[in-house]
């Protein structure tokens, strides 16, 4: 069995001016150990999926559907309190802004014995010893001296560093990670993510990974959810997705990043910006920027269907398959024209 | 001093000169009688030159000093020393009323496209300001050359009339670029034009940017943290570290052989949209994070967390900027001989780097 299998999730909100749907029919597994990215820019769903599937969003005028099975058993269908248990302890969660998500007037000391107590039924004593272990095993130096520190004492680095140290405090299966480093520097985020798959391999926790980067999914990714208006428009795993792009907005995506890695005069750019979910194209959401579009897109929702080439790589376009092999040969060997 | 107004020597067809330019932030004890306790070192020494239609890079981590720099140039904000040429002639001291017609010459783009637009003016209001202001033209030209902006940044011109808030993240950061762009400016510094923005929207804009350097044969300095970026639209490009400047260089041989070991370390932690490059490297991770600009580290003030460190030499001896040739800077004593190279190869400078630093 899987560990999380999310089945036809949906969540939209109630808003003044109508329904936006947030997340409009997700479906994705996630094994032990393993890592998935899920990306896409902003208001694509990707952290809404997340939100939902932890019961982290409003209650008030947000209505969800689907299936989010957790060891088989229903998250969205769980009481708050079965919820709590579940929470914090079996699946945890970074969120990206680490100045914001710990409370500024408790030492992080508390706030780590108190995740652990929530769950554990242990004394102070033994709390603190395994915060310790902890801070010291994502690496803040001087731990036993910093532990008694508030938030606002420690760098922006360091903060996300007492984050990651709080999710796995109660050695979660599952570790959802939103934007974890977008909030850092380039050699801050090298450590971070260097240090989540130090830890991946010494705790053996399966990791979402949710980005906007595709550099920091090629760098942690097994596999990869790319996420467009609310729906998944590809699915592979992460060498497949980067050889054989099957879809014309991860081309887009592809070919819109500037790199270090080789030498592009000029940007392919996606034209026109990512649609309003209050009132989504029809047909294929992306056809109104998608240089591919064909009569049919206009008017047909693609299915997320296998490729016939490999049955684990999933796409929603309607191109035939030569064509986007094709395209995407193209474009592989565009961005490494130079590549040294 | 008449003498002391001409840019330093080289000085030509550079559009703009900044010579030991130094921002200092004092900081503070006492209310009424206020004293002066440390200083923020925000920038700290920093020296370059533009050449007209050239793009500088400047890139740095959060807290470099980078942002501060572009407001030095800019006098937005004033140096605390030091001195700044724009077309040979010094404009360090310039009153406000004399700034003033450089102002044309010379604008900005801001990070923040949410931020930097007045919220209640209209779109077309906002990009005529700078021609208002500066008496560019009748009410009727004016109207009819923010149009023209409008167009040339991509926009509709008919969307004259709206306020910021409907438009979104990347139209917003166009009207930016055409409020920059209405004075004819030459130089266009940019801090941080593209960070706010989602890749595929980032891409319009650099691109834009670009063509309108073309165009108009901008000069621009652009600041970013993202190397990717600031190598894909750059001539040449400043890696600044804790108010100073760690290597200057033409863009083609600072991504191929960087010098300073913390260039090295910021390229090797870029991560690579490519499974197969990315997994092989063995990125440089530093240790530690940038210390404060309050209580810099002594001489090179890399060497906490330099790879190459060197106990008595690179806490003791402050680092001028060595050249390498091509134009190529950098600060280090033992700078790296070739590239790329791992963490444990980095931390050997090879005998003939010490020799070197040693005889200097």
């Amino acid at each position: 069995m899987a560990l999380l299998e999310v089945k036809d999730l949906r969540t939209s909100f109630r808003t003044d001016d109508g329904i936006v749907k947030a997340v409009d029919g997700v479906n994705f597994t996630v094994e032990k150990g393993q890592t998935l990215g899920i990306v896409g820019e902003s208001g694509c769903g990707k952290s809404v999926t997340n939100l939902t599937i932890m019961g982290l969003n409003p209650r008030q005028n947000t209505v969800s559907s689907g299936q989010a099975l957790w060891k088989g058993d229903d998250l969205l269908r769980m009481k708050p309190r079965e919820l709590r248990d579940i929470r914090g302890n079996d699946i945890s969660m970074i969120f990206q802004d680490p100045m914001t998500s710990l409370n500024p007037v408790h030492s992080i000391g508390k706030q780590l014995v108190e995740a652990i107590q929530l769950h554990r039924d242990v004394t102070k004593r033994v709390a603190r010893a395994r915060a310790l272990e902890l801070l010291k095993a994502v690496g803040i130096p001087r731990a036993e001296a910093r532990i008694d520190d508030y938030p606002h004492q420690f760098s922006g680095g360091m903060r996300q560093r007492v984050m990651i140290a709080m999710a796995l405090i109660n050695d979660p299966d599952l570790l959802i990670a939103d934007e974890p480093t977008t909030a850092l520097d380039v050699t801050t985020q090298a450590q971070i993510l260097s240090l989540m798959k130090r830890l991946q391999e010494d705790f053996g926790s399966a990791i979402i990974l949710v980005t906007h980067d595709l550099g920091v999914i090629a760098e942690i990714a097994d596999d990869v959810l790319v996420m467009y208006a609310a729906q998944v428009v590809e699915q592979a795993e992460v060498h497949d997705l980067f050889n054989r792009p099957q879809h014309p907005y991860t081309w887009g995506l592809m070919g819109s990043l500037p790199r270090l890695d080789a030498d592009v005069e000029r940007l392919t750019q996606i034209p026109g910006q990512p649609p309003s979910l209050l009132r989504p194209p029809s047909g294929c959401r992306f056809h109104p920027r998608c240089p591919y579009v064909m009569e049919v897109c206009k008017t047909k929702v693609p299915a997320l269907v296998p490729t016939q080439k490999d049955p684990d790589h999933l796409q929603a376009c309607h191109l035939d398959e030569d064509t986007k092999d094709r395209e995407a040969a193209k474009l592989i060997a565009e961005t490494m024209a130079g590549a040294t | 001093m008449a003498t002391n107004s001409r840019p330093p020597e080289g000085a030509g067809d550079e559009l703009l000169v900044v010579d030991d330019v130094k921002k200092h932030f004092p900081i503070t004890r006492g209310i009424i009688f206020q004293k002066e306790i440390a200083s923020v070192k925000a920038v700290d020494g920093v020296s370059f030159s533009i050449k007209a239609g050239e793009t500088l890079g400047i890139v740095g981590e959060s807290g470099c000093g980078k942002s501060t720099l572009a407001r030095c140039i800019t006098r937005l904000l004033d140096p605390t020393a030091g001195r700044i040429f724009f077309e040979g002639r010094e404009i360090t001291k310039l009153s406000r009323p004399h700034m003033r017609p450089i102002r044309r010459d010379m604008t900005m783009i801001f990070q923040d496209p949410y931020a930097s637009l007045n919220p209640r003016k209209r779109v077309g209001f906002i990009i005529a300001e700078p021609l208002e202001i500066h008496g560019l033209g009748t009410a009727a030209e004016i109207k009819l050359r923010v149009q023209e902006l409008l167009e040339v940044v991509g926009l509709n011109p008919e969307h004259y009339n709206r306020f910021p808030h409907e438009f979104s993240g990347g139209q917003r950061q166009r009207i930016g670029v055409a409020r920059a762009l209405a004075v004819n400016p030459k130089l266009i510094v940019c801090d941080e034009p593209v960070s706010a923005l989602d890749v595929s929207v980032q891409a319009q804009i650099l691109n834009l940017l670009k063509d309108l350097q073309e165009d108009f044969g901008l000069t621009y300095v652009f600041i970013a943290h993202d190397l990717n970026v600031v190598r894909h639209i750059s001539d040449r490009v400043m890696v600044m570290y804790l108010g100073k400047v760690a290597e200057i260089a033409t863009r083609e041989v600072l991504y191929r052989e960087p010098k300073h070991p913390y260039t090295g370390a910021l390229l090797s932690a870029v991560p690579i949209a490519n499974p197969e490059l990315g997994r092989a490297r063995r990125p440089i991770v530093l240790e530690g994070d940038v210390p404060s600009p309050v209580n810099p580290p002594s001489a090179c003030r890399f060497h906490p967390r330099c790879p190459r460190f060197q106990e008595g030499h690179c806490d003791v001896e402050e680092p001028p900027l060595y050249p390498f040739g091509d134009g190529q800077v950098a600060s280090c004593h033992y700078p790296l001989e070739r590239w790329p190279m791992d963490a444990d190869e980095m931390r050997r400078p090879s005998q003939q780097a010490r020799e070197l630093a040693h005889s200097s």
